[in-house]
């Protein structure tokens, strides 16, 4: 049941962010070692492989948070928002991935590393919900 | 959608949160649906219709009923 103590967050954000936050730390904690790995020592394609997609996993694991979000939240407006909300980033990160693509393409941009884009679409998500909540405190006073 | 429960919530004395915990949702819900942002589920405007103890077409407005009557 939902108990107005708890604030603004219903109980499946609250336990998303924890997650996020978790995995967060765990990717501040793996990358720099690997960073460092890949620029000072020779190491083997196959430990390569396995470095970029232990350094990759973190992010994975924020996606399937934001899958198990969904699934938990209970709070049908809450959902709502948050796949309006997925939806507008979506659109907005493959727009300008396309368009970055073909300017890179082209000679006029230089390359961009793909693993920016889920960075990208996290902001924009990020940037949408901070107007969303701003106009909603707006009108409520 | 255009309905009456601020209206309805406000003759019981209810806040928007008293009202959220009763009908088990945030109170970021039921200011959406107060203000027309929001339309509810079945299930949920069933729930606020059965809270209220009143048939759902006396809490919420049907579209086609306010255009027809526009017109």
């Amino acid at each position: 049941m939902f108990a107005a103590k708890q604030g603004d967050f219903t109980p499946a954000q609250r336990a998303h962010t924890r997650r996020v936050l978790w995995l967060f730390l765990a990717y501040a904690i793996i990358l720099p070692p690997l960073v460092w790995l890949r620029a000072h020592r020779h190491v083997s394609d196959l430990l390569l492989m396995i470095m970029a997609t232990a350094a990759a996993l973190p992010v994975l694991g924020i996606f399937a948070s934001w899958g198990r979000y969904l699934s938990d939240e209970r709070d049908e407006y809450h959902q709502a928002m948050t796949l309006r909300r997925m939806a507008v980033a979506t659109n907005a990160t493959m727009g300008a991935a396309v368009v970055w693509g073909f300017l890179q393409a082209f000679g006029v941009m230089p390359l961009m590393e793909a693993y920016w884009i889920p960075f990208v679409w996290v902001l924009v998500q990020g940037a949408f919900g901070c107007i969303g909540a701003l106009a909603r405190r707006g009108e409520e006073g | 959608m255009e309905n009456r429960l601020r209206v309805l919530r406000a003759e019981r004395g209810w806040s928007q949160q008293d009202l959220a915990e009763r009908l088990e949702v945030s109170r970021q819900s039921v200011n959406a649906i107060e203000t027309g942002k929001y339309d509810p589920s079945l299930p949920l405007a069933f729930r606020v219709a059965e809270l209220f103890a009143i048939p759902i077409e006396e809490i919420f407005v049907s579209p086609s009923r306010r255009s027809s009557k526009a017109i």
